[in-house]
């Protein structure tokens, strides 16, 4: 963000006791609340007894079993969850996925590594770029190429990657909000989403499925103006952002169906696996950005935002704030990004360029075993993980030395999230199951694989 | 990225293929082309120790056979060294300077295909100045070489591409414009050369010398205007021309049959044994999308070495062209038949059978040389059923005509029937000709004819005359790879499929059995003869569930134990042709092969 734009966010206050970047900044605490302190009389409001439900007349009811899914309208996620109830309780749920299941693993092994960028967009589909750029510092660890990825292309894929992590939180939340009846969020948020796509179509040439990222590097170079224009974006997006947040935190539906609802302690998570916004709503900073620094991570400031209670609202908070970051490392991206080559110079990994491909018999070759055969890999298996938009996502890749894969693992985020659902739901009602589950962020395609 | 390692997925491909793709045992004692094989791989026949020395390669103690080649002896070892003009199965020129190593003590590099080993010689292949060496060849290679690669036939297969990847991998310091060539030149009936794509390795020079022992080839003019060619108003014309493609490195020799039409990349390849005469030659079908595309030689050293003949290579086409592809009953007697099901075929086929034998009549099976050793198994099981109910069998051995005028002393014999071996054995000694055949139809002494395999030694017009003949008989089942005159007065005519179709084995005129594999599936109705005996033989009541008609492999085994129960295990195949069979091994079971994990050929 430019200084006018933080000048901007400073001045109007849009988000309710939301602490600005300069706020968090100045507090320099490594992990601040994401939760925010509301004023005293809203919150006399929202715990006015008077307000509060009358008890329920019980009725005898008696368990009954039912279908959630996989079809169903209210899910963001092809998920069968099979739902032991008692009236409107949960009382057992069986929760099944695999309904996208796409063999991704198995394919990689079928493809070439870099023909396995169009699957790794097909994983987390709603931060296509974050999954591109963790398989490729997979390979490039294996390769032994990190240090000398070029500054540029390193640059490039953190503003990639920080604009998908902001069109993933922005769709989690706009669904969720649309989830529990706010459709206007919904609208707002897909609409900066919709921007910030087109930014990313203007340079990959797709708005979804980019397949941008190349090992050793990226694609091709950031078009024309790219930079002035994601700022104009983000000052856009950042005062939407901010309209979204009133109509959501000071919402007292919203507060109801999101506080206390889905509640996870900070332990039962990290045994669960979790990693992530979720993770990081239980008051957990784990990021792996601050924690284990790639690409130049290291050369941002940004802050970690945590919640304390890690329940459903927390969960939008800590997302709503990490918009809020990944603008602070995009703004700080786009000053410090230097000029240079965006794709290393490295015949047997990297591309030769078109020109000399069809002009000089030695650039023919290269380009034609690159295709045909593949980056030749050492033999080795390696691990890489990432912050990807649910979470660390890791890449584990045996290598036996040819030009594909010998083995190809993801840890998916989503995954390992979705098993803890049954837990999250247990006793909540058939209502809450929706909110919960949305803001699990359970992605499908990351999920099935 | 620091040198790539030798990549072992290249390696270990080649292993698998040469585990799978030779179901005989290794040679016994090493033929012509000895100095191909490993030195020091085959402890059985390994020299004496006093022979055996020790050399330093790359710093690594190594044992080989004194005087053996360097370079065989570094590519045994699993140390990769570049190479172009060398060849296992062809003397060594060393005019491509690509293999060129370090021999501590000598001033300048050597070629290592040159070089014989000897004691405490120590040898560095992979030295900076080594690899400076090796990389500034490819890059004299390449400076005339034509951007060729998207139109040229040898791309995905080719040995320069693989050996620039592996070891150049930069671009060119030279700008002078490049020297141009013919671009088509037709050498000779089956193939076309690009001069400009040549680097001039003489492999196929050496090829026709060697191999085929016609001196057609010769290299014209000098430095960068060298070129291939034919002496004028001469051709490159003999039995063996195609193997010039296989050796060729690069795409500069193409098969007229094969330019154009598919690309390496897109085969699959299945292993198999050519089905065009009695030699046997090992061949890897190359096929995709159903259809056979190419055959090219497999290397056996006991058979055919790394070679095969031309006309060989064009035996794939029977497999797509003249064929029967649906069953017909009913006809002969000048009756058209009707296009029928198999199911119906076969059980038509199974009553007049059972009818015939059980009123002991004398029944005709014809063994085809043409047909696998199981079919040809599961024939003779079920001539020994009809027997027991009544019927009196006469066994003939049919197939194609011999061809005196084509054999010759390197791998083309006159039978062109790939397994008149194995006909022989299972049709047993009292069986007749296809002359006895004819003889015994105009005799009028048999009423029934079972022929598993149509072809007859007859031309064409003798098959037609001879056609008639068969209408005397009360039953007539030909199971028939090609539509023939003959085939239509079948009263049952039962499409089989061809050599490429099934799995089996051929015994060649060495006795060695060998493994066929199933590399398309066959065209329309058609199944093997083995299946088409094994269901007859069901429907009649001759045979129920025994092994043979469980699967080709079951028949192989079962067969196998009765004809090699009294003899030794592994008895030499040259003693008979039943030792053959002691020794026969049906291998392991794998899908194709695809060529874009080939990396290379030639």
């Amino acid at each position: 963000m430019s200084t006018t734009t933080q000048s901007k966010t400073g001045s109007k206050k849009l988000a309710l006791g939301m602490p600005t970047p300069e706020e968090i900044t100045a507090g320099g605490i490594p992990g601040i609340s994401a939760r925010p302190k509301l004023p005293p009389d809203l919150m006399a409001k929202l715990n006015n007894e008077e307000l509060e439900e009358v008890e329920d007349i019980e009725l005898p009811t008696e368990p009954m079993t039912i279908n959630m899914g996989p079809s169903h309208p209210a899910t963001h996620g092809t998920v069968r969850i099979i739902l032991t109830i008692d009236g409107e309780t949960v009382r057992d749920s069986d929760v099944q996925v695999g309904y996208l299941h796409r063999c991704f693993e198995k394919e990689a092994e079928a493809a070439t590594y870099t023909q396995v960028f169009p699957y790794t967009d097909r994983l987390n589909y709603v931060s296509p770029l974050l999954n591109n750029v963790g398989f490729a510092l997979a390979v490039e660890k294996l390769l032994g190429i990190v240090d000398r990825l070029p500054e540029r292309a390193s640059y490039i894929r953190v503003i990639v990657g920080e604009i998908s992590r902001i069109t993933d939180h922005l769709t989690c939340l706009g669904a969720s909000a649309m989830e529990v009846g706010g459709f206007t969020p919904f609208l707002w948020m897909i609409k900066v989403r919709e921007w910030l796509w087109e930014l990313l179509e203007e340079l990959t040439g797709a708005r979804l499925t980019h397949s941008y990222v190349r090992i050793g590097g990226v694609a091709q170079d950031l078009p024309e103006h790219f930079i002035e224009k994601l700022r104009a974006v983000l000052e856009k997006s950042v005062e939407v952002l901010g309209e979204c947040e009133s109509l959501l935190v000071k919402n007292r539906i919203f507060r109801d169906r999101m506080d206390g609802v889905g509640t996870i302690s900070a332990e039962d998570a990290i045994a669960w696996g979790w990693t992530g916004p979720c993770l990081r709503s239980t008051g957990v900073p784990y990021d792996v950005r601050k924690d284990h620094p790639y690409l130049v991570y290291d050369r941002f400031e940004f802050d970690v935002p945590v919640g304390s209670v890690g329940d459903n609202y927390d969960r939008v908070a800590v997302r709503l704030e990490e918009i809020r970051q990944s603008m602070r490392i995009l703004d700080q991206a786009c000053k410090q990004i230097p000029a240079g080559p965006v794709l290393l110079d490295e015949p047997r990994i990297c591309m030769p360029p078109k020109n000399a491909v069809y002009n000089t018999i030695e650039s023919m070759i290269g380009h034609f075993k690159l295709i045909v055969d593949g980056i030749k890999v050492p033999p080795g298996e390696v691990y890489s993980y990432t912050e990807g938009g649910n979470g660390e996502l890791g890449f584990y890749i045996v290598s036996d030395g040819s030009g594909r894969p010998y083995r190809c693992h993801v840890r998916a985020p989503s995954f390992i999230h979705t098993q803890a659902l049954s837990k999250l739901i247990l006793g909540a009602g058939i209502a809450d199951i929706i909110p919960t589950f949305g803001l699990i962020n359970m992605i499908g395609g990351e999920c099935d694989r | 990225m620091a040198e790539t390692p030798p990549s072992p997925m290249k390696s270990s491909i080649a292993a698998a293929l040469r585990e799978t793709q030779s179901p005989s045992p290794p040679p016994v004692a090493p033929p012509a082309a000895a100095s191909a094989a490993p030195a020091g791989s085959a402890p059985s026949s390994a020299p004496p120790p006093s022979d055996i020395v020790t050399i330093k390669l790359d710093g690594r103690d190594v044992q080989a056979k004194k005087g053996a080649n360097l370079l065989e002896v570094c590519l045994s070892n699993g140390v990769d060294v570049s190479y172009f003009c060398y060849h296992p199965g062809l003397s060594s020129p060393a005019v491509c300077r690509q293999c060129l190593v370090e021999v501590v003590g000598q001033p300048k590099l050597v070629p290592a295909c040159f070089t014989p080993i000897a004691d405490k010689m120590e040898v560095n292949t992979a030295t900076p100045r080594v690899l400076g060496i090796r990389r500034q060849m490819l890059e004299f290679t390449l400076v005339n070489h034509p951007v060729d690669c998207p139109i040229c036939d040898k791309a995905g297969e080719c040995t320069l591409q693989k050996q620039y990847q592996d070891w150049d991998h930069v671009g060119s310091r030279s700008s002078i414009p490049k020297v141009h060539k013919p671009k088509m030149q037709d050498l000779g009936p089956h193939i076309v050369l690009d001069a400009e794509r040549c680097i001039l390795c003489t492999r196929c020079i050496r090829v026709c010398d060697e191999v085929a022992g016609e001196k057609q080839l010769t290299m014209a003019w000098r430095g960068d205007r060298e070129q291939l060619t034919v002496a004028p108003g001469h051709q490159l014309d003999n039995p063996y021309s195609l193997n010039t493609v296989d050796v060729c490195p690069v795409g500069a020799l193409t098969s007229k049959d094969f330019r154009f039409t598919m690309r390496a990349w897109e085969l699959f390849s299945t292993s198999s044994v050519c089905p065009g005469c009695a030699t046997g030659c090992n061949v890897e079908v190359h096929h995709a999308q159903g259809e056979i595309w190419r055959l090219v030689p497999r290397e056996n050293l006991q058979v055919n070495k790394y070679w095969m003949c031309d006309e060989g290579r064009f035996t794939y086409k029977n497999v797509r062209h003249k064929r029967l592809t649906s069953a017909r009953i009913g006809g002969g007697r000048g009756q058209p038949a009707q296009i029928t099901s198999i199911d119906k075929a076969v059980a038509f086929a199974a009553e007049r059978l059972d009818r015939l034998a059980s009123g002991g009549g004398t029944i005709g099976l014809v063994f085809s040389a043409q047909t696998t050793n199981e079919a040809l198994f599961a024939l003779s099981q079920v001539a020994q059923k009809l027997s027991t109910r009544g019927a009196t069998i006469r066994t003939y051995v049919t197939g194609t005509a011999a061809r005196p005028e084509r054999a010759d002393k390197i791998l083309r014999s006159a039978d062109t029937n790939p397994n008149a071996a194995g006909a022989k054995l299972f049709a047993g000694t009292g069986a007749g000709d296809a002359s006895a055949l004819l003889s015994d139809l105009k005799a009028g002494k048999l009423k029934g004819l079972w022929m598993a395999g149509g072809d007859l030694p007859l031309t064409e017009q003798a098959l037609f005359d001879a056609a008639p003949l068969v209408d005397g008989l009360e039953l007539f089942i030909c199971q028939a790879v090609h539509d023939s005159p003959l085939l239509r007065r079948a009263q049952v005519q039962l499409p089989a499929a061809a050599w490429a179709e099934v799995d089996g084995s051929f015994t060649n005129n060495k006795n060695l059995v060998q493994r066929l594999r199933k590399a398309v599936t066959p065209q329309g109705d058609a199944r093997s003869h083995l299946e088409l005996i094994g269901q007859i033989a069901k429907k009649a009541n001759l045979a129920q569930s025994e092994k043979w008609q469980v699967s080709a492999r079951q028949a192989f085994l079962q067969m196998v134990a009765s004809v090699s129960s009294s003899l030794p295990a592994g008895a030499d195949p040259a003693q008979s042709v039943a030792a053959g069979f002691a020794s026969a091994d049906w291998g392991r079971e794998y899908l194709p092969v695809q060529l874009r994990f080939a990396n290379s050929r030639g």
